[in-house]
């Protein structure tokens, strides 16, 4: 068997470095998250920003992953998923030149609208996909351009209404699997930021259980908070194998947008559903510390429960698994463990 | 501090998918000349020493043991392939479990040349089978508390005390006993304790029936009264025994018999749900969402076990978050519309569902309780 992810050790030190810098130096925690421009110029100088960028690095999604996971581990206040695998893939689908712009993406309904936007309002550009008859365009647009009315998911995080004259766009056309595969791109790049974030959320309430002292003794020695804490790590676990399984059949590029689909679902499940039983722990396990803006953990747990829902909904993924496993007419098992190499 | 709680994930070689296809193609031969009834708990409740010598005849028995001894000199992941693939299908593998999945194992790295020749090549065609002689009636979780005694005597060992929880000791013909060779040292309780192979037809063997709440009987007492081991029948070094027992778990917690015992129900759900018999329930694709994620973590920890390397934690992780999830899929089978009032389509479903309510309570005992293991996991992680 062939080693996953054999995410370079340098590349991978040098996210952690980057984020972790960052934070370091970072100043007092945001209601409202801003996009932080000093740090995307960071990314930029690194080369880092457009990671997948076909005439750039070479790196495929384990690279991007690997970014993606670093980003969400210190709650980095930057659109990293959005500029890349989505906006940059989209934008090399129409053969649109690249920029050093930052760029967020978005499908657009008939009437030109679009809710709760990622970044819209602090990014660039959008790039935007709308549908015409059947079939769909693209195109690369100022966000100037665009009506904007601000909005915030649960975690602070930018999600902004957009809306925009349709006549007044000029748009390659492109085939509906493009929409197909970024809305799994997406779904997808929510999923690693779930795992990153949930393995740091893991990781402080180690840190907790082992420095905070009731009882006489350090509150992880009692086998009531160990079992919460083991029972988070199980599911981060699992979120992460079911996740990086899905990045594996992305990077390799070899099992099609069904096969790709079923694995996006399979990483949404497992992810979501391990996603309520971290947090919920783990916030046991803080106390009511955990539970204040002061400590660090809502930095993590928030987005975690606002990405769950996005690119689909964790009920909409079980729903959607349910349907493809009755849609196959293979046993269930032939069916998530395929030997023609879907 | 970042944790490194699981081996990453690994991608199949062609080899393998190879092997998987050839054993799906014979489990489909054998459900469709009923040589094979998928059940659900089949590695523990399906004995059939019939279908145990049509696996030897494939070369799929004593598959990681050497052909000087009588196997086939296959791969660990080899093995762990077919075993997937019998279990997903719920066949019936009780017979050889035991004897396939540790004995062999521990043979081949604790026994004698002598013991090797004379028990290897038996496992590998099916014609040798095995029990595990570890639980006693006061020694459950807490295993270094056994109190079967071994004695030395002239050429041997005389050995007394009882064992439980000895699945198919009716049927087999051996079990490794633990047994405490030294008196306890309460500063090291691990020590002094020693793994003999028993001949269940010795004299002084008395194995009794332990009756499951659902009438079946897999389950067995073993009493031992003054059964003599000949030297040549020593499992390994004496006072060693602990050890050699931990080597053993590894293998046994994080198998893939610790999430897919109720995957044939699961199946069964699914088609209930294309013939039209159930509405399609997002539940459905969260339990098999689940199940994957389990495969790709049990793959990985076979990939990272066949190249020696240390996987305590994460097997129990597997076994804590696979059994759970078997039992939740019973839950989930016996709780759909028409689960026992319903009309005959559902009949397959209903029986399995039954018998898979009335198992799940040993799914998160047995091999370790899930709580011992959270213990576990909770090591690993640095908090004990």
């Amino acid at each position: 068997m062939s080693e996953f992810g054999a995410l370079d050790q340098d590349l991978q030190q040098m996210f952690g470095d980057v984020f972790g810098d960052w934070r370091e130096a970072r100043g007092p925690a945001a209601l409202e998250i801003e996009l932080d421009r000093a740090l995307w110029a960071t990314l930029v100088d690194l080369g880092i920003s457009r990671l997948t960028a076909v005439d750039g690095s070479g790196a495929t999604w384990i690279e991007a992953a690997g970014l993606l996971r670093a980003a969400a581990r210190t709650a980095a206040a930057v659109p990293v998923a959005e500029n890349d695998v989505l906006s940059g893939w989209l934008r090399e689908q129409a053969a649109i030149a690249d920029d050093d712009l930052i760029h967020s993406a978005c499908i657009l309904d008939p009437s030109g609208s679009a809710r709760a936007v990622p970044w819209a309002s602090q990014v660039d550009n959008l790039t935007v996909l709308w549908p015409v008859g059947d079939g769909w365009k693209l195109a690369d647009v100022p966000v100037s351009q665009f009506h904007v009315t601000p909005g915030r998911d649960l975690a602070g995080q930018p999600r902004d209404a957009v809306s925009i004259d349709l006549a007044t766009l000029d748009g390659a056309d492109v085939p509906s699997d493009v929409v197909r595969e970024y809305r799994l791109r997406g779904a997808l790049a929510r999923s690693v930021q779930m795992a990153g974030a949930l393995e740091r959320i893991v990781e402080l309430s180690v840190e907790h259980a082992t420095s905070r002292v009731q009882f006489g003794r350090p509150i992880g020695k009692f086998q009531a908070v160990q079992n919460l804490i083991a029972d988070a790590a199980g599911e981060l676990v699992i979120a992460n194998a079911s996740t990086d399984a899905a990045v594996l059949a992305l990077a390799a590029g070899e099992v099609g947008l069904d096969g790709l689909e079923l694995r996006v679902a399979i990483a949404r499940s497992v992810t979501g559903h391990a996603a309520a039983v971290i947090v919920r722990n783990v916030h046991q396990v803080h106390g009511a510390i955990g539970t204040t803006f002061e400590h660090q953990l809502h930095e993590f747990t928030k987005p975690v429960l606002a990405w769950r829902s996005e690119f689909g909904s964790l009920r909409e993924w079980d729903t959607r698994l349910t349907e493809l496993m009755v849609a196959s007419e293979l046993d269930l098992w032939a069916f998530g463990v395929p030997t023609d190499g879907r | 501090m970042e944790i490194h709680l699981a081996p990453p994930i690994v991608q199949e070689g062609q080899q393998l998918t190879e092997l998987r296809q050839k054993v799906r193609e014979f489990i489909r031969a054998g459900i469709a000349d009923a040589t094979l009834v998928p059940t659900i708990n089949s590695w523990l409740g399906g004995w059939n020493e019939e279908f145990s010598r049509s696996l030897a005849a494939e070369g799929w028995l004593g598959m990681t043991i050497p052909v000087e001894f009588g196997g086939r000199g296959s791969t660990f992941l080899q093995r762990f392939v077919v075993t997937q693939e019998l279990l997903a299908a719920g066949a019936p593998v009780s017979a050889h479990w035991v004897a396939d999945r540790q004995i062999g194992p521990s043979l081949l790295k604790f026994g004698t040349d002598y013991q090797k020749q004379k028990l290897l090549p038996g496992i590998a065609n099916g014609d040798i089978f095995f029990g595990i002689g570890m639980s006693e009636p006061d020694a459950g979780s807490d295993l270094a508390s056994v109190r079967t005694k071994g004695v030395q005597v002239e050429g041997g060992w005389k050995i007394s005390g009882s064992k439980v929880w000895t699945s198919g000791a009716h049927a087999s013909n051996y079990f490794f006993a633990l047994a405490r060779t030294a008196p306890v040292d309460t500063d090291h309780r691990h020590a002094g304790l020693s793994q003999f192979i028993i001949d269940l037809h010795s004299p002084g063997v008395d194995v009794r029936p332990i009756v499951s709440l659902n009438g079946h009987h897999h389950f067995n007492e073993v009493f031992l009264d003054d059964v003599f081991v000949p030297d040549d029948m020593v499992l390994g070094t004496i006072g060693e025994g602990w050890n050699q027992v931990t080597s053993e778990l590894a293998y046994e917690r994080s198998g893939p018999e610790r999430f897919l015992s109720t995957l044939p129900m699961l199946n069964e759900l699914l088609l209930a749900t294309r013939r039209g018999d159930l509405a399609p329930d997002p539940e459905l694709g969260r339990y098999f969402a689940r199940i994957m994620g389990l495969h790709q973590v049990s793959v990985s920890i076979a990939d990272s076990l066949s190249r020696g390397e240390e996987v305590g934690t994460s097997a129990s992780i597997v076994k804590v978050l696979g059994t759970t999830t078997e039992g939740d899929i019973a839950e989930f089978a016996t709780t759909v519309p028409g689960a026992a009032e319903g009309d005959a389509s559902l009949d397959t479903l209903r029986a399995l569902g039954d018998e898979a309510l009335l198992e799940r309570a040993g799914f998160t005992l047995r091999g370790g309780t899930n709580e011992v293991l959270r213990g576990v996991i909770a090591r690993g992680l640095g908090l004990r």
